[in-house]
C-alpha cells in the first residue's frame, strides 16, 4: 500500500481526532471553571461574552497563518497527522524539524525524497516524543511557579499585577525586538538576498502595525467611539499587511 | 469572602482539571504512532528512534523546561496548563488572553484578570482547532489555490500583530516600555550575531526569557522606588 494511502487513510484520521477532540475538552473544562468562578467575583455576564469576542476575533488573524504553515506538514506526513500536530502541543518550526530528525535517522530527507512506511513512523514517533516533554514539565510545574510567584511577592496584590503587565511587555517587546533587529545583523553578515528582503519587509509590518495601532487607539480613545476601540486591532492588522504587501 | 472562594475553591479545581487532563494528554498524544503500530505494523526501530530522540531533545530540550518558566508569568497557573497542551502561545494563546483582559477592562495579575484570561484563551483554542479542521478537510489542493499574493501578505500577519500590541499594553507604562524595546533589540541583535552561541539552542529561547524576566525586575524596581518616595 502507497504510504501516503496509509496516512491519509481513515484509521489514522480518527487516531488523530483523538488528541485533537481531547484538547477541545481540556479547553472547554477549563472555560467553565472560569465562567463560574467569574459569576462569583463579580465579573458580569456582558463583561465575559466581550472577551470571549475579542479573544475569538484576535484568533482568526494567527489561525489562519498557523493552517498556511501546515500546507508544508500536509504534504510530508499526510493531513491527519500534520492537523492534529497543529491543534496539540504545536508550532509549525518545532513540528517540521522534529519530522526531519525522525525521517532522517533512517535516511528519508523529509520534502525531496520518497517517503516510505518505516521514515512515517519515525516522524509520527519523534515528533510526538519531542512534544511531550513541554507538557509533562508544564503540567508539573503550574502550582508551584504559582506558589513561588506568591511566595516572591509576599501575597501584594499590587506587585503580581506589575509582574504580570511588565512580563506582557517583555513578551511582545522580545517578539517586536525580533522582528526589527533581524534586517541589521543579516545586513552585517551579508544573507541572501530575497532573506534580507523579507526581514526588511517583516521590520516594515512591525513598525506600520505600531503605528497605525497608536493612531487608531487614540482617535478611538479621544473621540470614545465604541466600535473603533473594538475594531482597531483587525483595521490595524489589515493596514499593516496590505501596504507591506504593496511596497 | 470572594478571595475565598478564589483561594480555597477556585484555584484548587484548576489545578485538579489541569493535572488531570495534562499528564492524560501526554498518554492520548501518542493515539496516532499506536494505530500505526496496530492497524499497519510499522513500528520504528528502537536504535533509529533514539538517535532521532537524541537529535530532537538536544535541539528542544532546554525549551521543555525554559518556555513554560518564560510564559508563567504571563499567563499563570490555568495559561499554563492549557497553552502548553494545545501549543501557539507567543503567536495565539497570549495575546488573546490579553485582548480579551482589555475587552473586559480588568487588569492582568489579578483574580479577575486571570479568570478573563483563561476563558479567552479556552476561546482562541476552539477557533484555532476549528480553522485548522476546516483547512486540514478541505486539504492542500483548496488550500494551494489561495493566490500568492495573498500567501506572501500572511508573512506579515505576526510581525504587524505582536507592534500593534506592544503599543496597545505599552502606551500604559510608556517608559517602561520604550527601556524594553531598546534591552530587547540589543539582545536579540547580540543574539542575531551569535554572541551567544555558546549556549545551545539560545536563538530559541534566551530572547524571550531575558525579556521577560528583565521587564518584571525592571517594574518590581520602578515599584518599589515609587513606594519609597511616597
Amino acid at each position: 500500500m502507497d504510504v501516503m494511502q496509509i496516512a491519509n487513510g481513515l484509521p489514522m484520521w480518527i487516531a488523530c481526532g483523538i488528541p485533537v477532540v481531547f484538547v477541545v475538552i481540556q479547553a472547554v473544562l477549563f472555560a467553565r471553571g472560569a465562567y463560574r468562578a467569574g459569576r462569583k467575583v463579580g465579573l458580569t455576564d456582558d463583561k465575559m461574552k466581550k472577551a470571549m469576542k475579542s479573544s475569538a476575533v484576535t484568533s482568526i488573524g494567527p489561525s489562519i497563518v498557523v493552517l498556511s504553515g501546515m500546507l508544508s506538514l500536509l504534504v510530508t506526513v499526510g493531513g491527519p497527522v500534520g492537523w492534529m500536530r497543529l491543534s496539540m502541543i504545536g508550532s509549525v518550526m518545532f513540528e517540521s524539524i522534529a519530522a526531519g530528525l525522525g525521517t532522517s535517522a533512517v535516511g528519508v530527507t523529509l520534502g525531496t525524497d520518497v517517503m516510505t512506511e518505516e521514515a512515517l513512523g519515525m516522524a509520527v514517533w519523534t515528533m510526538i516524543l519531542c512534544s511531550v516533554g513541554w507538557v509533562l514539565f508544564a503540567t508539573f510545574s503550574a502550582n508551584k511557579m504559582e506558589k513561588i510567584e506568591h511566595r516572591l511577592s509576599k501575597g501584594n496584590a499590587g506587585t503580581l499585577t506589575t509582574i504580570a503587565s511588565a512580563a506582557i511587555i517583555g513578551v511582545f517587546s522580545a517578539m517586536v525586538a525580533s522582528h526589527i533587529s533581524k534586517p541589521f545583523y543579516s545586513m552585517i553578515q551579508k544573507a541572501d538576498a530575497p532573506a534580507q528582503t523579507s526581514a526588511w519587509h517583516n521590520m516594515l509590518a512591525c513598525i506600520l502595525g505600531a503605528v497605525i495601532m497608536f493612531v487608531l487607539s487614540n482617535v478611538a480613545n479621544k473621540k470614545n467611539i465604541g466600535w473603533l476601540k473594538e475594531w482597531s486591532l483587525t483595521i490595524t492588522i489589515l493596514g499593516a499587511m496590505i501596504i507591506t504587501a504593496l511596497v | 469572602m470572594n478571595g475565598d472562594f478564589y483561594k480555597d475553591e477556585y484555584t484548587p479545581q484548576i489545578n485538579k482539571i489541569g493535572k488531570i487532563t495534562g499528564y492524560l494528554g501526554v498518554l492520548v498524544a501518542f493515539t496516532p504512532a499506536v494505530i500505526l503500530a496496530v492497524v499497519y505494523g510499522i513500528i520504528p526501530k528502537p536504535a533509529a528512534l533514539l538517535t532521532a530522540f537524541i537529535s530532537g531533545s538536544s535541539a528542544f530540550g532546554v525549551l521543555w523546561f525554559v518556555e513554560p518558566i518564560s510564559y508563567f508569568p504571563v499567563v499563570g497557573p490555568a495559561g499554563t496548563y492549557m497553552a502548553f497542551l494545545s501549543g501557539n502561545i507567543s503567536n495565539m494563546r497570549i495575546p488573546c488572553a490579553s485582548m480579551a483582559q482589555v475587552a473586559a477592562e480588568v487588569e492582568p495579575g489579578t483574580e479577575k484578570g486571570s479568570i478573563i484570561a483563561t476563558l479567552g484563551m479556552a476561546v482562541s483554542i476552539i477557533i484555532n482547532v476549528s480553522v485548522l479542521t476546516i483547512g486540514a478537510i478541505l486539504g492542500t489542493s483548496v488550500l494551494a489555490m489561495l493566490p500568492d499574493t495573498i500567501k506572501v501578505a500572511l508573512n506579515y500577519l505576526l510581525p504587524a500583530l505582536f507592534g500593534a500590541l506592544l503599543v496597545q499594553f505599552g502606551v500604559k507604562m510608556i517608559k517602561h516600555s520604550a527601556i524594553m524595546v531598546v534591552v530587547a533589540f540589543i539582545l536579540y541583535f547580540a543574539i542575531g550575531m551569535g554572541v551567544f552561541n555558546w549556549l545551545p539552542g539560545a536563538s530559541n529561547w534566551l530572547g524571550t526569557l531575558g525579556c521577560v524576566f528583565i521587564s518584571i525586575a525592571v517594574g518590581i524596581s520602578t515599584l518599589s522606588n515609587a513606594r519609597k518616595q511616597a
